[in-house]
């Protein structure tokens, strides 16, 4: 990665806003949107994982739906809004789910979190009820290695409860 | 990890689309990248041009008529998934996009590109080729249809040409009358985010829904993953029609199907369990569309 052979390659701009700041750069049409937010945009929840949709490390939330950033390309974002799980709640306070997660210890290296949390969030809000096999088919996208998964359907239940009435 | 460069072109329209892709060389259509995404990052795919047709409007909808059901090939699993006007009329197909991988795939992967890529495993591959679709697709040149029995050819090759652009599919419903007729989708596979080990999707309608015994008028029978391309079985299906269907019946069709697939041996499933998976979901999926076609759920 030390060479730029990247010079000559033609660019687009591209507006998009991230967590509710509009953002414009400069992009190579194969920046992935994960690359983009982590190098560009600084936000280091978005995780890099597989690369290729497997693990659901770098899942945000594009226009209101999940997607894995992993497989999108960053051009494709012009004139769209996407949320990280650094623009899901107020800095400095926990995101109702991401309090659930602590309580319930449902992360180890931390590492899938955010996809975990990602997908977690889109799923309660259109299930705030859900009962324990609807979150494990909401989670399928996500993969973690430490947990063996129980503590996270745990916190994703606890959340559920904690948010009712939200 | 990185795809190789490329240039990105971002039609508004299907025309716009097939225009681009007679004029530029090595072009690539991009639909939802949930499968093609993962190829370019392996650099398996290398195209100068990659055409993104996702965000075409004007190809994602759901349009159920009387006589038929048509959906443009940019409708995303998720839009089948929840759709309500597909699972009054085609029940079969929300429940097989629900088994799509989890809900960030089936956010962005779309029936046309599912069938663009033409894996043998994929779920509306299996269901529209039971339901007997037809798809619709386009080039500069103009338009054609293609019945979807005449659509797979070999692995992961189909009957589209490269300068050509699926825009949707469609579904006659005359031989799906709703109060008569019952499917079922079932798959295996050992997670989310692989594909499916097996699946099958089957359509039963009967005489009448209400007889102690109805006969069976029409059945359809298909297979994902079953064999190197999407596999319809004829002959159990028509082992089945004419009759009210019976123990016995269920077990010579599951004989007929272990015989008709041409599984390839994978690493946690080998042809023989493949074959015995596939007898089994027919017997299965057959009971089940036979209980819904009469109004009866399991």
């Amino acid at each position: 990665m030390s060479t730029d052979t990247t010079t000559d390659r033609p660019t687009r701009e591209i507006s998009v806003t991230v967590n509710g700041e509009e953002v414009t750069a400069e992009v190579e049409p194969r920046l992935k949107l994960s690359d983009f937010l982590r190098n560009y945009v600084d936000l280091g929840s978005v995780r890099v994982g597989c690369e290729h949709g497997v693990c659901g490390a770098c899942t945000v939330s594009v226009d209101g739906d999940i997607a894995k950033s992993c497989l999108m390309y960053a051009v494709q974002l012009d004139g769209k809004e996407v949320t990280t799980v650094e623009g899901i709640s107020e800095a400095g306070s926990l995101h109702p789910i991401q309090e659930a997660f602590h309580e319930e210890h449902a992360l180890q290296c931390g590492f899938c979190t955010s996809g975990f949390i990602m997908s977690a969030r889109e799923f309660l809000a259109e299930n705030p009820d859900p009962t324990r096999a609807e979150i494990k088919a909401a989670l399928a996208d996500n993969i973690c290695r430490c947990t063996g998964y129980q503590n996270i359907f745990d916190a994703v239940e606890r959340a559920a409860d904690n948010m009712e009435g939200d | 990890m990185k795809p190789a460069a490329f240039e990105y072109h971002s039609p508004e329209t299907a025309e716009e689309a097939t225009e681009l892709l007679a004029d530029l060389p090595d072009a690539k259509l991009m639909a939802g990248n949930q499968s093609f995404g993962i190829i370019m990052s392996n650099r398996l795919a290398t195209p100068d041009h990659v055409i993104d047709i996702s965000d075409i409007e004007g190809l994602r909808y759901v349009d159920v008529g009387d006589d038929a059901v048509e959906i443009g090939a940019m409708t995303r699993h998720a839009d089948v998934e929840h759709s309500d006007d597909l699972a009054e009329v085609l029940p079969l197909m929300p429940e097989a996009a629900q088994h799509i991988a989890g809900p960030a795939v089936r956010n962005r992967g779309t029936v046309g590109g599912t069938l663009g890529e033409a894996d043998p495993a994929g779920n509306h591959s299996c269901t529209l080729l039971a339901l007997d679709a037809e798809l619709a697709v386009a080039s500069a040149d103009g338009e054609r249809t293609i019945p979807i029995d005449e659509y797979f050819l070999a692995y992961m090759l189909t009957a589209v040409e490269d300068d050509e652009l699926i825009t949707s599919v469609r579904v006659s419903r005359e031989a799906f009358p709703v109060e008569r007729t019952g499917m079922r989708f079932t798959v295996e596979k050992r997670a989310a985010q692989t594909w499916p080990t097996l699946g099958a999707s089957a359509v039963v309608r009967v005489d009448d829904p209400d007889a102690d015994e109805p006969v069976i008028e029409d059945a359809r029978l298909s297979f994902a993953n079953a064999a190197d391309v999407p596999l319809r079985t004829h002959d159990a299906e028509a082992e089945v029609t004419g009759e009210p269907l019976s123990e016995g019946l269920l077990e010579s069709v599951a004989d007929t199907v272990y015989d008709a697939v041409e599984p390839q041996d994978e690493m946690h499933a080998d042809e023989t369990y493949k074959r015995e998976l596939a007898a089994t979901f027919a017997r299965r999926s057959l009971a089940t569309a036979y209980d819904r076609a009469q109004g009866l759920d399991e």
